[in-house]
C-alpha cells in the first residue's frame, strides 16, 4: 500500500528486480524500434530511470503468437484497454489510423500504447486509475465539518475507484466523477494550489541551503587564497628588508615584520561575513520566521518553574564526606552511573536538608503559637 | 528566605508525599478507626453469611493492635535488608510503602507479612537496586515467588503508583554536609564529631517505626534525629539557616521538640510476646474472603467471574448495537464513544 501511495505521489520507487535479472537490464536500454518506443503514454513516469520496463523470457504476442524466441527483440506494449500487444502488431494493425483492438474490439489509437512497468497488469491499470483519482478528488478531513461526512467522503471514492478498476458500470462512474468535478471544482483548485505551494516552499527551502553551503565553500576557500598570499608577500617582504638592513638589525626586523602580518590577519578575521552571506542569512531568518508564523506555537509539556530552595544553601567545591569517599576515589568510575557527579549528589541532599524546613505539621498551622509540647527539648534548642 | 519566592512553587510541596501522604496525627488516628471499623463490619457480614452466629465469639483487632503488628515488620524490613545488604535507601523506601499501604488497607484484610516483602522488592526495583526474584525469596523462608507477586498490582495500587519518597536520612546527610559552612564551625569537625552524626543516624532509623514520616517533613525528622543526639549542634544549624527572633526559627524549634518525644516514645522495640498474641487472633479474624481455599474465598471467586462474564456479554451487545445502527465510522466527534472499550471494573 505505500509503495502504491509513493506512485500516486509521483515518487520514485525502487523496483523490486525480476526473477531474471540479466534479461530486465537488457531490456532497460532503449530499444529504438518502431514508432512506439517513443510513445510514454501510461505506465509509471520515473526520470531517474530506476524502475524498469517490464518485461519476460515468456512474451508471447497475443495476436500473432511470435516470442521471444522468434523474435529476439519482441517488445509488448499495453493498450488503453489493458491488452498486450507487440510492436509490429500495433503497426500493422494502428498505421492507418483508428482500429479495434483483436481482443476485446475497444477502438484504439497507435499512440494509447505504453509500455508495461509491472508484471500484473491488474496493477498496471489499478495505478493508471489511482492517479487520475487523486487528481480529480483533493478533498481533505478540514474541509468537513464531522467524521461521518468525511468517511462518507473516502468511500465514495473508494467506490468509484473499484468500479473504474473493476469496469462496473463505466458510464455512470464517469458521470459521477463529471459531477463531483463540477460542484467542487473551486476547493479542487484550491487544494492543487495547496499542494503545489508546499512543494514549491520544500523546493525553495532545499535551494536556500545548497546556496549557502556553497558560498560558505567559496568564502573559505578564498580566505585560504588570501592567507596564502599574505604568507608568501610575508616572506619577500622579510627579505627585501633584511636586504636593506645591516646584521644587527635582522632579528628585529623579522620580529616586527611577523608582528605586522599578525595584526593584519586579526584584522581580517575580525571582519563581519561578506555581504552576500549577509544576504543569503537574512533570506534564511525570513524564511524561519514565515514558517514558525504558519506553524501552530509549540506544545510546552512542563514549565520548570519550582522553587528549589536555591537561597537556602551555599554548595561547597568540596566537604569532608567520609560517606562519599570510597566514590570520589574512584577515578576509573567503576562504581558510578554516566554521568554521576558527587555534586549533584551533594546538592540534593542539602536541597532535601532545607525543604519544608519550617513547614507546620497539618491541623497546626491555624495555631498562633503554639507552645512546644517537649520543654525540655526546646530549652536545650534556644540555649544553645 | 523562603518567603521571597512566594510565587513559585517550593520543590517539596510539589512532590506527592506532600500533597497525598502528609497528615496530621488525629487525621492518622481517624483513618486507621474507620478503616478498621470498615473491615469489621465487612468481614462480620461475610462470616454471618456462611455460618449464622459465628463472628459473636470472634474478637476483633484494635486499630492500635493493627499498628502495633505494622511496627513489628516494618522492624523486619531492616533486619531483611541487612541480610540482603540493601543500601539504606531501600529500606527507608519499603517501610515507608508499607505504612502507606495501611493507610488505604488494614492487617485483617492483607497480612503485613507478605505485604512487607512485596513492598520491600517493590522499593528495590523503584531506587533502582533491582533483585531478581528467585534470589530473593529463595533467601527467604517459607516464601514463594508467587507470594510476592500476587501483591505487587495491589501494593502499587494502594499507593496510588506513587512511588517517589523524600527521605528524612538525606536531609540528615545535607545538614551535616551544610554544618561544614556555619562559619563558627571548626574546620574538621565532620572527622572529629562523627560519632555525633551516627548517634543520629540511629534515632533517624528509630524515627522510621513511628509516624514521624507521615507527619513531618524529611529535614524536620532529620534535625530532630540530629537535636536528640547533639542538640548544641541542631540549634547551631538551625540558628544558622533562620534568624534569631524569626517565626521560622521557633515554629521549627517547637516542632523538632515535638518530633523528638514522638521519636523517643517508639524507640523501644517491639514487645514480640505481645504481636504473637495479636497475630494469633488475627488468624481466626481474617477477612475470610481473602483466604485460599475457604468458601467465602471460592464464593468471591465466583461473583467476579459472573460479572466478568456479564460485562463481556455486555461489550458485545453494544458492539452488535453500534454495528447493527450503521455508526461505525459515524459522528463520534460529536456523540462520543458508544463503546466501552476499557477493562476496569466499572
Amino acid at each position: 500500500m505505500a509503495n502504491r501511495m509513493n506512485f500516486l505521489q509521483g515518487k520514485t520507487v525502487r523496483k523490486v528486480i525480476p526473477a531474471n535479472a540479466s534479461h530486465s537490464r537488457s531490456s532497460s536500454t532503449p530499444q529504438v524500434n518502431g514508432t512506439s518506443a517513443t510513445i510514454y503514454g501510461g505506465g509509471v513516469k520515473d526520470p531517474s530511470g530506476r524502475i524498469t520496463e517490464y518485461s519476460s523470457e515468456d512474451d508471447q504476442c497475443p495476436v500473432c503468437k511470435s516470442d521471444k524466441y522468434l523474435e529476439k527483440r519482441l517488445r509488448l506494449l499495453v493498450s488503453s484497454c489493458y491488452h498486450k500487444m507487440c510492436e509490429s502488431c500495433i503497426d500493422r494493425l494502428f498505421t492507418l489510423g483508428p482500429a479495434p483492438c483483436p481482443i476485446c474490439s475497444k477502438v484504439l489509437r497507435k499512440l494509447a500504447f505504453t509500455p508495461q512497468t509491472f508484471e500484473d497488469l491488474g496493477v498496471e491499470k489499478e495505478i493508471a486509475v489511482r492517479r487520475r483519482i487523486a487528481k480529480e478528488f483533493k478533498k481533505r478531513v478540514e474541509d468537513f465539518s464531522n467524521l461521518r461526512e468525511f468517511n462518507d467522503y473516502l468511500e465514495d471514492v473508494e467506490d468509484i475507484t473499484w468500479n473504474l478498476i473493476n469496469d462496473i458500470d463505466p458510464a455512470g462512474t464517469e458521470a459521477r466523477i463529471t459531477a463531483y468535478r463540477e460542484a467542487n471544482a473551486a476547493l479542487t483548485l484550491l487544494n492543487t494550489q495547496r499542494e503545489e505551494a508546499y512543494v514549491l516552499s520544500l523546493r525553495q527551502a532545499e535551494d536556500l541551503e545548497r546556496k549557502e553551503k556553497e558560498m560558505r565553500a567559496e568564502e573559505q576557500r578564498r580566505e585560504e587564497e588570501e592567507e596564502r598570499a599574505e604568507r608568501e608577500s610575508g616572506k619577500r617582504d622579510i627579505i627585501d628588508r633584511l636586504e636593506r638592513a645591516d646584521d644587527a638589525d635582522a632579528a628585529r626586523v623579522v620580529r616586527r615584520t611577523r608582528r605586522e602580518r599578525a595584526e593584519r590577519e586579526a584584522n581580517r578575521k575580525g571582519v563581519a561575513p561578506g555581504k552576500g552571506a549577509q544576504a543569503l542569512l537574512r533570506a534564511r531568518l525570513a524564511a524561519a520566521a514565515a514558517t514558525a508564523a504558519a506553524k501552530d506555537t509549540p506544545h510546552v509539556p512542563f514549565q520548570d518553574n519550582y522553587y528549589a530552595y536555591e537561597d537556602m544553601f551555599v554548595l561547597q567545591p568540596v566537604y569532608v564526606d567520609p560517606t562519599s569517599e570510597a566514590v570520589r576515589k574512584d577515578r576509573e568510575g567503576i562504581m558510578r552511573a554516566g554521568g554521576f557527579r558527587v555534586e549533584e549528589a551533594w546538592e540534593r541532599a542539602l536541597r532535601s536538608a532545607v525543604a519544608g524546613l519550617d513547614l507546620w505539621p497539618l491541623g497546626q498551622e491555624s495555631v498562633p503559637n503554639p507552645q512546644p509540647i517537649d520543654q525540655g527539648g526546646d530549652v536545650i534548642m534556644s540555649a544553645a | 528566605m523562603a518567603t521571597s519566592n512566594k510565587t513559585l512553587t517550593p520543590l517539596y510541596e510539589a512532590s506527592t508525599q506532600f500533597k497525598n501522604w502528609r497528615h496530621s496525627s488525629e487525621d492518622l488516628a481517624k483513618i486507621r478507626s474507620s478503616l478498621n471499623s470498615a473491615a469489621v463490619a465487612v468481614i462480620r457480614q461475610t462470616l454471618e453469611a456462611y455460618e449464622p452466629g459465628s463472628s459473636l465469639a470472634v474478637s476483633f483487632l484494635t486499630p492500635d493492635e493493627e499498628l502495633l503488628l505494622v511496627r513489628l515488620y516494618i522492624s523486619k524490613i531492616s533486619q531483611l535488608c541487612g541480610f540482603f545488604r540493601f543500601p539504606e535507601e531501600v529500606e527507608a523506601t519499603a517501610v515507608s510503602y508499607l505504612k502507606r499501604f495501611y493507610l488505604k488497607n488494614t492487617v485483617m484484610d492483607w497480612h503485613p507479612k507478605n505485604v512487607m516483602l512485596t513492598a520491600l522488592f517493590l522499593a528495590t526495583k523503584t531506587t533502582n537496586n533491582p533483585i531478581s526474584l528467585e534470589a530473593y525469596t529463595d533467601n527467604i523462608p517459607k516464601t514463594a515467588p508467587s507470594d510476592v507477586l500476587e501483591l505487587e498490582f495491589l501494593v502499587a495500587q494502594s499507593l496510588g503508583f506513587e512511588f517517589a519518597v523524600w527521605h528524612a536520612h538525606r536531609a540528615l546527610w545535607g545538614i551535616w554536609l551544610d554544618l561544614q559552612t556555619v562559619p563558627t564551625a571548626p574546620p574538621d569537625r565532620a572527622l572529629l564529631e562523627s560519632e555525633k552524626y551516627d548517634a543520629a543516624h540511629r534515632h533517624l532509623r528509630n524515627s522510621r517505626l513511628s509516624d514521624a514520616e507521615l507527619i513531618y517533613t524529611p529535614s524536620q525528622i532529620a534535625l530532630a534525629s540530629l537535636s536528640l543526639a547533639s542538640p548544641e549542634l541542631a540549634a547551631e544549624w538551625a540558628e544558622f539557616k533562620f534568624p534569631l527572633g524569626s517565626p521560622s526559627l521557633s515554629r521549627l524549634q517547637s516542632i523538632v521538640a515535638s518530633i523528638k518525644t514522638l521519636i523517643q516514645s517508639s524507640s523501644q522495640p517491639v514487645d514480640v510476646e505481645a504481636v504473637r498474641a495479636v497475630d494469633l487472633r488475627l488468624k481466626l479474624c481474617k477477612n475470610p474472603e481473602k483466604v485460599v481455599g475457604s468458601k467465602a474465598y471460592l464464593a468471591k471467586k465466583a461473583e467476579e467471574e459472573r460479572k466478568a462474564e456479564e460485562k463481556r456479554n455486555r461489550k458485545a451487545t453494544d458492539v452488535q448495537q453500534a454495528i447493527a445502527e450503521g455508526d461505525l465510522f459515524g459522528d463520534e466527534l460529536t456523540r462520543g464513544l458508544a463503546v466501552d472499550d476499557d477493562d476496569d471494573d466499572d
